[in-house]
Parts: structure tokens; sequence; C-alpha cells
């Protein structure tokens, strides 16, 4: 029988994962997978299967890497990319409550998370600016929901209609 | 060493509220009452749209040792019933084999409700600033434990001391396979714990509380009695005695929102999609597991839906929110005109797809189909004959070569999934109100079964991302994929789940699925 976690795309990643070996390279790997197969926005789905599982591991690794090259201090107030981490939190938080735009709103909350998502962010700050994110964009989102009709609402969000019964 | 903020908070508390000398219930929680929590630097960790007042009043007014005696009371009726006068009586073997199967599903499956309703309360504890608001969430969170083994338990006594225990022992580990159980997260695990934290309360508490445990945990006790089941009784109805305070818990939340001009703006509609999000699956599965998951009848599955979810929770509950400005929701329409078809529609295809599962099912004996026609006229023409074409076709006998599900191929009739709810659907052949779309976004193709789903999906496409059997497993045989899914018993070659009931009849193994060379393809890539 099979053993459903081992097949050729994850050994290759394991092998990628496996290569990382400072911090930078980590982040570049982690940050750029996610970007490439596990946002909403993607247009690549050759992981579709196998995309959570990998990130889980180079999340892993990200996590060794930064636990080996930051100090105490570092470790909880900076993001692994260097940055001090509340003010990447603070910045996003200051984007989204400038725009009234769903889409945009919607674009800056789905981007911090790819950027951002432990271990990147240290978890506090993480999740206080997350949950600050999803609230503005939950409050525009549901502002005038019915607001379109489904037909309109299909061409804003950009989806082309291949059957409607 | 120096004390945290909260610790010396409370401390402070105390020496100005001295706790009661008495042990006295309401004594206890009238000093309870006194504490007040700054709410401006002690914000919860979860996003809401809504603001929940700081004086929101609660009705069971319990403590926690008055609720442990209570509960222990009732746990010990529970249990001695069941370990002794039951087990006595052999009551295990006296269920009917079908509702046994039926039992498998119901109670695995409430117990990932029970499990995130832990969670869901848990959120709503932190999300709130009332005191008492917040004693009532946590009464519902000890409750939820509570129920979470319940659940547990009856699949064990059951696999223990009843029959065919494959499927009520370890039923999660086929997860992967079967269809049924991605619906059952949207509804029992997204539902309640994803998104708004009030939102969620709304799902579980307005809606799958309020609306559905009726259905669920009350009626399902009918079923269950009619069909020899006496443990079910036993230990759903000690449940629902818990449900009381959790619809009052509902009932609160809207209440301390009612006042934020967020609750205009945004009630409504949350209402809507979790009411819908709830019916899509629970108006079908429930009415497929009680009538065709049964050998007695209670009555039709359309009656029990008209009675609790149209006019007890559309018409009562929700007129009694009215005065604050919770309106009936609009998919409710469209849902009624699912209640009639829907569960038969399910079957059809649940049966088709029987080896993805982890119980037995049993096509309706001629008995039956007359039940169904006296109840529903039309259905033998749409569903009896085709049963009559399965079984005279061997689909019952593993020697035969035939799944039913190859019927639908030979048909022309692909089975699609709904991307929101998962909720499997044959637009070419079903009487329900399931219609076909199909969209294409960032060159992936989405399919959806009605109009509040898709809009749903429109407006935050990253919620649903779920993919189907059909996407997971494309171009796999049947029988690899239910090996690796952990669907056989514990000789290693039969399957949990088989097309019948029959105690003589045989039992189908990987070898039978493996002749047969049924491989899986996603309907979407063929449009
Ligand atoms: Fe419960
Ligand atoms: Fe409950």
């Amino acid at each position: 029988m099979a053993n459903i976690h081992d097949n050729p795309n994850r050994d290759a990643w394991v092998k990628k994962i496996a290569a990382a070996n400072t911090l930078a390279n980590g982040v570049k790997l982690l940050t750029d997978f996610r970007a490439k197969h596990l946002s909403p926005f993607k247009t690549d789905f050759s992981l579709e299967l196998d995309g959570q599982w990998i990130e889980l591991k180079i999340e892993e690794k990200v996590a060794l890497l930064k636990h080996k090259e930051f100090n105490d201090t570092q470790f909880l107030n900076n993001s692994a990319t260097g940055e001090n981490a509340q003010k990447v939190a603070d910045a996003a938080v200051a984007k989204i409550n400038a725009t009234t735009d769903m889409y945009e709103a919607e674009r800056i909350h789905i981007n911090f998370r790819l950027a951002n998502k432990p271990p990147i962010l240290p978890v506090n700050v993480f999740l206080d600016a997350d949950r600050q994110l999803g609230t503005k964009l939950m409050e525009l989102r549901n502002t005038d929901y019915y607001a379109l009709p489904l037909e309109e609402l299909r061409k804003v969000r950009g989806v082309k209609v291949i059957t409607l019964q | 060493m120096a004390i945290s903020t909260a610790t010396k908070a409370a401390t402070d508390a105390l020496a100005v509220n001295r706790a009661p000398v008495s042990v006295g219930a309401q004594e206890v929680h009238r000093w309870l009452q006194s504490f007040t929590w700054d709410f401006d630097k002690n914000r919860t960790k979860y996003s809401t749209k809504y603001k929940m007042a700081n004086d929101t009043k609660e009705q069971f007014k319990l403590i926690a040792k008055e609720y442990a005696r209570m509960e222990s009371v009732k746990d010990e009726r529970q249990f001695g019933s069941l370990q002794d006068v039951l087990t006595r009586v052999d009551a295990a073997n006296r269920v009917h084999p079908k509702w046994n199967e039926s039992m498998k599903v119901i109670s695995n499956f409430l117990e990932v409700g029970e499990y995130n309703a832990i969670a869901a309360t848990g959120m709503l504890w932190d999300s709130a600033t009332a005191p008492e608001q917040k004693n009532g969430y946590l009464g519902q969170v000890m409750d939820e434990i509570r129920h979470t083994n319940q659940c547990g338990y009856i699949n064990y006594y059951f696999a223990k001391q009843g029959q065919d225990a494959a499927g009520h022992n370890d039923a999660r580990r086929t997860r992967a396979i079967g269809p049924l159980w991605k619906g059952m997260k949207r509804v029992f695990s997204d539902g309640f714990i994803s998104g708004d934290a009030v939102e969620c309360s709304i799902n579980l508490q307005l809606v799958g509380e309020a609306c559905f445990t009726n259905p669920l945990i009350v009626a399902v006790t009918e079923w269950a009695s009619a069909n020899g089941d006496e443990m079910t009784p036993t230990v759903f109805l000690s449940i629902e005695t818990d449900e009381l305070r959790h619809m009052a818990n509902g009932y609160q939340t809207v209440v301390s929102i009612a006042n934020d001009e967020a609750a205009s703006k945004y009630l409504n509609t949350d209402l809507n999609n979790a009411f819908w999000t709830q019916q899509k699956y629970f108006t079908p599965v429930l009415g497929m597991m009680f009538e065709y998951g049964s050998h007695f009848k209670v009555e039709p599955w359309v009656k029990t839906w008209n009675r609790w979810v149209y006019e007890d929770w559309g018409g009562i509950w929700i007129g009694r929110l009215g005065k604050y400005g919770v309106e009936s929701p609009a998919s409710l329409r469209d849902a009624k005109k699912d209640a009639y078809w829907a569960h038969h529609d399910l079957f059809l295809l649940a049966y088709a797809l029987w080896p993805t599962g982890f119980f037995r099912l049993t096509l309706p004996t001629a008995e039956e189909a007359e039940w169904y026609e006296a109840n529903y006229p039309g259905w033998y023409d749409m569903y009896g004959k085709v049963y009559e074409e399965w079984r005279a076709r061997g689909c019952e006998d593993p020697s035969s070569g035939f799944l039913p599900l190859q019927w639908f191929a030979e048909n022309n009739h692909p089975i699609y999934i709904d991307r929101v709810s998962q909720v499997p659907f044959c637009p070419s052949y079903s009487k329900g109100a399931s219609t076909l779309r199909v969209l294409e976004y960032n060159g992936k193709k989405h399919s959806f079964s009605d109009q509040w789903g898709e809009r749903m999906w429109l407006s935050e496409p990253e919620r649903y991302e779920c993919q189907n059997i059909f996407e997971q497993y494309e171009g796999r045989e049947l029988s690899e994929v239910i090996a690796e899914g952990h669907g056989l018993r514990s000789d290693g070659k039969t399957l949990i789940s088989q097309p019948h009931t029959n105690k003589d009849g045989k039992l189908w193994t990987l070898d039978d699925i493996k002749k047969i060379g049924c491989v899986f393809a996603d309907p979407l890539k063929a449009l």
C-alpha cells in the first residue's frame, strides 16, 4: 500500500528545503513558495494536492534557522526578514484602514498573510494584526452585500462563466 | 516576584467585594456580577464586525459548582441505564441493522460538531465583554465537552455491545475518501469556528442549535426508538437538555449586539448565509439518514422539516428576534423547495458512491418503495425504477462486477460537487432545486449548485478552497484509493462499507472493486 505522505513532488521539495542553510535563504524559499502555490490569487495549480504539506516543511525549517541565527531580543521583536515586527504589522493595518475598496483590502490582507504568517513574524504580533485586518475586510465585504446582481458580481470578481443552467 | 495585571486586578476586586460566606448559588452568582472587567486593555483575540454590549444578561445564572452537580446527575442516569439495564437486555443487538449503520454516521459526525462547538463557545467567551454573558458561554463550553464524550460513547457502546463494529469504531480514519465528510466539516467545523466571531455564534447557536438540533437531536430519538434503538434516545435526550442554554446563548448574542449600528448593517446577511450553510447540508443529509437509514418510518422528512425548520424556527423563533431587527432569511423559501426532494437525490448518489463510505447502505425494499411513493408522489418513476435496475444488475453481489456509479457514466449523468457546501449533486438526474453553475477563476473551474452559495464564493473565494474527491483522486483507481484511505476492515481486505445489510449476503473485498477498474475522473475537466 502506498504511503500517502510520500510522493515525488514532496521528495523533490524535501531536498530543496534541506539545501536552505541560512535564514535569508529560508525566508525567500517560504515567501516565494506561498506566493506561487498557496495564494488565493495563484494561477499555478501544480501543487494543489501537496502544497500545504510542503509549506509546513519549509516553515519548520525557517523556524529552526530563526532560532539558530536570532538572539532572544531579535526572536521576540523582529520579523525573520530582520525588520521590526511591530512596524511591519502597523504598516499593513494603516494601509487597510486607508482604503474603502473591498478588493484592495482583500489584497492587503491576503498578501500580509502570505508574506508574514509565522514563523516570519512572531505569533503575538502576527495574530493581533491579522485580527485587525480581518475585521476591516469583513466590514467592507459585508456592507451592501447584496448590492450587485450575480451577473455583475461575476464580472467584478473576474470569473469566466463556463456553464449556467 | 511581580504579579500580572490580571492577578492584581482580581486581588483588588476581592478586597472590595468580599466573597460570600454561604455557598448559595444565587448569592455566589450575585457576587460574580459585582466584578467588572476593564476591556479597553483586555481586547478579544478574534475578528468581529460587531460590538457586544458590556451589560448583557444571561438567563440561566448558573455557577460552575451548581452546574457540575446537575450534570453529574444526568451522567449517572445515562451511563447507569446504558451499562446496567440496556446491556442486560442486550439492547444493542435489538437495533434494526439498517439503523445500526445510520448511527455510525450520525453519532460520529455529531461528535465533530460538538468538538467544534467547544472551540466556538470558547471563542465567544473571549469575544464577549459582559461577565454574565461570558458565564453563559462558559457553561456551554463545559456542555460541549460533555457532548463530545457522549457522542463518542454511543459509537463505543455500539461497537462493543452490538452488531458490525466496523465504522462505529475509528470512523475518522476514512475522512479523506467519503464525500459526506467534507460537507459535514463545512457545517460542523468551518461554520462554527471560522470568520467573524458573531457570525460563528449565528451559525452555531442561532441556526445550528435553535433550528437543526430539533430535527437532529430530538427527531433522531423518535426514529431510533422506532427502529429498536434505546441507546440513542438515552444519550441524545440527555444532550438536548443542555441545548436550551445554547439557544438562550444565541439569543443573548443577538441581544448584546442589537444596539450596535453594525447589527443593522450586517446581521441579516450573516444570518442568511449561516442558514443557507447549515441547511444546504442538513436538509438532505438528515432526511436521507432518517428515511433511507431506517426500516420503520416515523413520518416523512418534509413534515418534520416544515414543523421544526420552517414554522418553529423560521416563524416563531426568528419572529421573537424581530424586535432586534432580525428578519427571516431570504433563502428560507429556496430551502423549503429542497426539503421535498433533496434527500432523495442525495441517497441516489450516496448509494452509487457506497465504496467510499464507512457504513453499509441498503436499497429500499418493495414495502418501503410503497411508502415513498405514497408520501412523495413521483418517487418511483425517478428513483424507484433506478434502484430496481441496479438490483437486477446485481449491485449488492460482489461477483456481479457492477457498481451503480457505472450507471451514471453509462447514462451520461455526471456528478458534480458544490464548492461551497461540498455536497454532491447530479444536475441532469435530480428533482431537487439544484442548478449547475460552473465558473473559471484564474484558470481553475469551480462548480456550484445554487445562487446563495455562488454569491458566498464570489464574495469570499479564499474561504472555500477545499478540493473535492474528484479533484483529489483524479486518474486513480478506486480500490487503491480505498486502501490508502483506510477503508478496510481488520482483515485488511473486506471493505468497511457495503451495499447491503443482508446477514447472508456476501461482503465486497478490495479485489472485487479492483476487478471493475473504476477510475476517478473530474467532471469539470470535460467542460
Ligand atoms: Fe452540544
Ligand atoms: Fe450545543
